[in-house]
């Protein structure tokens, strides 16, 4: 009986305290939760709309089925909303209500409440316990609840007052009404004693006449009196009736209020003083039709003062058995059934001392659990799925009755596709297929955004293109500056780079094949070095410059060589010179006499032949 | 004590003979050489000048005396391109033995008296060679 209520009260409750977010997302939620197996029997009057006017405009509706609140359009999760969560987060992590004042409060709400125990209240007790409302009123968990009934007692009490003084004067009324009715009745009588005896009729008609006329006179007054008065007492009994009705309603809209806030205590205090007051055995719910519906529907009982006493206890009952259930399960460490357990004992009793005084440790470690699973859904959402393996790891341990299987199966799932997708991409990237590498990689990270192998794969092959592309940069950069022995140096690198472009290619094997004549060039130079033939050497070193003059390491073994054999480079020097200045005899001396130093020198073997060739054209 | 007769020849007159007799051979000996050299006349080639710039003695007339070095050439027509090796072989000049001194063998080895024309390219054309 009390299950319906319970579930409608934590509609109430998380309806009332969050903004709904998700109702323009979830177009199909609401036929879903009116259509739920667990659906409450009120979905229909939920979903009716029509202006009711209780709680604005429609009843709020829960599917236990799919745990989604419908209320005036709008959708909720019960488990997934942010309001709902920042609350069961906020009470996890609150201190216990144990201090002093806490249990003060406790115990005069108990005081209260047996001071008004049915059957033995007296008098006595009943002030004693007005008296004690104005002392819970004064602690701040009470939030002045207390003061609200007693204020609605004293109400009650001053219409009763009010009420007993109408009855008295109704009493008075009453009296001067049979005062009145004997007085015309004794009029009545009184002239039939006067009548006449057997005179002549004409007299004795006269005379009846007469009479009739005088008791006539005589009556009037005292009918006029008992009419007034008839209609006085009935005035002040519709109005001793409408005044005790008043206060009934008003008292029991504050009642149904505490039971709908889920301050059950209050709601049990108020019902006992309520029919303290009102013991005429009228115990009927005088509420919306809407309410009525409620009560009635969800409890299958019509709705009365006893039937909210009887619920808010069955309630406190239910609470009291929810934290023990939390308890217990806390100690063998099915932390999902705990923290389930907790929150929904939380939703329904969050007022009651037996889930403020719960321990923080033992709260704290629920909240460990609700945080991690509330993490793992956000980690599912967003298809984090190496967190959420993380997360799955961890609940595992922690909750030895957690299910797993769902994520589990969408983490392996979405590694499975995206391993493959990854796959392709690989396959695509090795064949320099571009638009199959952008595919498939679209399609493995829509998957799993986050999957640390698409990330290395990513940056192995934008790495790669970055690379190749920074590399053929550099080639054409220093190939334009002609530093052909940076291009030599890094060839294994710039060779790889090319590797998709032939144009670029053939220009990168001239440079190395020119970079092979100076390389060999060189080596050569310091090969005939090593003879201390420096003239060859240079002369080796300076047929590779002739070529390739921007090479800085031939530069360099040339200008060293240039030292060594400096006399030779000098005569040859001044031959070439003279030479450029069309002065042959002086040229030609030059090269003979450098000739002379290096006879194996080809630069002055073949100056002086071709100066020879001047000075004798037709020579043999 | 027996006193030395007067007629003994004093040895500084010896001496003295003796060095005239030797001036007078080395003078005649130096003076024959000296008419012997047909060309003493004509200035020796500036090797130096030559080399650093042959233009500024263009249509000059020199003398050099050299060792034929090798061959450089020979066109019928113009003739023998030789180097010479002057100065103790510091230095080798290219000499045009024109084809008036074809009759001359000219071989490695030989040494010369060049009677030179510096001409429009510098070349050291011959006018007259003697074997020295």
């Amino acid at each position: 009986m009390i299950r319906p209520l319970v579930i409608f009260l934590a509609a109430t409750t998380a309806a009332l305290a969050q903004v709904p977010d998700a109702a323009p997302a979830q177009p199909a939620a609401q036929p879903a939760a009116g259509s739920g197996n667990g659906g409450s029997p009120n979905g229909n009057s939920a979903n009716s709309g029509g202006g009711s006017s209780f709680l604005g405009k429609d009843m709020p509706f829960f599917s236990p089925g799919s745990e989604i609140v419908t209320w005036d359009g709008k959708n909720w999760n019960i488990n997934n909303n942010r309001v709902f969560e920042a609350r069961f987060e906020k009470f996890l992590n609150a201190p216990p209500s144990t201090a002093e004042s806490d249990r003060e409060y406790q115990a005069t709400l108990q005081r209260i409440m047996e001071k008004l125990t049915p059957g033995k209240i007296t008098p006595q007790d009943m002030d004693e316990a007005f008296r004690l409302l104005t002392t819970a009123a004064q602690f701040s968990d009470d939030a002045k609840l207390c003061d609200s009934i007693a204020n609605q007692v004293y109400s009650s009490w001053l219409a009763k007052k009010n009420n007993a003084r109408l009855s008295a004067a109704n009493t008075s009324l009453e009296f001067e009404r049979k005062r009145l009715e004997w007085n015309a009745k004794v009029t009545a009588e009184g002239s039939r004693l006067d009548a006449p005896g057997s005179k002549a009729d004409g007299m004795a008609a006269e005379w009846t006449k007469q009479q009739q006329l005088k008791r006539d006179m005589e009556m009037q007054p005292l009918l006029t009196r008992l009419a007034e008065i008839t209609a006085l007492l009935k005035t002040n009994q519709l109005k001793s009736e409408v005044a005790e009705l008043q206060i009934k309603i008003e008292f029991q809209a504050l009642i149904v209020q505490h039971f709908l806030q889920r301050r059950f205590q209050h709601a049990i205090i108020g019902t006992r003083f309520y029919r303290s007051i009102f013991a005429d055995g009228d115990s009927q719910l005088r509420v919306g039709e809407d309410a009525k519906s409620l009560f009635a529907k969800t409890t299958g009982l019509p709705p009365t003062m006893g039937t909210v006493d009887s619920l808010a206890n069955e309630i406190i009952r239910d609470v009291r058995e929810g934290v023990q259930a939390f308890k217990f399960l806390l100690e063998k460490d099915e932390m999902e059934s705990a923290s389930k357990r907790l929150a929904e004992t939380f939703i329904i009793g969050e007022y009651l001392p037996e889930i403020r005084t719960l321990n923080r440790d033992d709260k704290r470690k629920a909240l460990a659990f609700v945080q991690k699973t509330n993490q793992l859904i956000s980690a599912l959402e967003v298809k984090d799925y190496t967190l959420a393996e993380t997360l799955v790891g961890e609940l595992k341990v922690t909750a030895k009755d957690v299910d797993t299987s769902k994520p589990t199966a969408a983490i392996e799932t979405a590694r499975q596709v995206s391993a493959m997708h990854i796959a392709k991409a690989r396959n695509a990237a090795v064949s320099g297929d571009k638009e199959s590498l952008e595919t498939e990689l679209k399609a493995a990270m829509e998957i799993w955004p986050r999957n640390p192998a698409l990330t290395e794969v990513s940056k192995m092959i934008f790495s790669q293109a970055d690379v190749q592309s920074r590399a053929l940069v550099d080639f054409d950069q220093l190939l334009s500056q002609k530093n052909y022995r940076q291009i030599f140096d890094d060839k294994m690198r710039f060779i790889a780079a090319t590797s998709m472009y032939p144009e670029k290619q053939e220009e990168l094997r001239k440079v190395l094949d020119d970079m092979q004549v100076i390389e060999t060039a060189i080596i050569q130079a310091q090969e005939i070095e090593k003879r201390s033939n420096y003239a060859g050497a240079w002369e080796s070193a300076e047929k590779a410059f002739q070529k390739y003059p921007n090479d800085n390491k031939l530069n360099q073994v040339r200008a060293n060589l240039t030292i060594e054999a400096s006399e030779f480079v000098q005569a040859l020097k001044k031959a070439q010179d003279l030479e450029g200045k069309n002065q042959p005899g002086s040229s030609l001396s030059w090269y003979l006499k450098a000739w002379n130093k290096y006879p194996q020198s080809e630069f002055a073997k073949e100056g002086v032949e071709r100066l020879t060739k001047e000075v004798l054209p037709d020579a043999t | 004590m027996a006193r030395r007769g007067k007629n003994s020849i004093k040895p500084l007159w010896i001496v003295t003979a003796v060095i005239l007799l030797a001036a007078a051979f080395f003078g005649s000996r130096l003076f024959i050489a000296a008419n012997s050299e047909p060309f003493r006349t004509v200035n020796s080639l500036d090797v130096k000048a030559y080399l650093d710039n042959a233009n500024s003695l263009r249509s000059n007339i020199y003398k050099i005396e050299g060792e034929v070095n090798d061959s450089l050439g020979w066109s019928p027509s113009t003739g023998r391109l030789i180097a010479v090796s002057v100065n103790k072989g510091a230095d080798l000049l290219p000499v045009l033995v024109t084809t008036d001194f074809n009759h001359i063998n000219i071989q490695k080895g030989q040494k010369f008296i060049f009677i030179l024309e510096v001409d429009n390219k510098g070349i050291l054309r011959t006018k007259h060679l003697i074997k020295s």
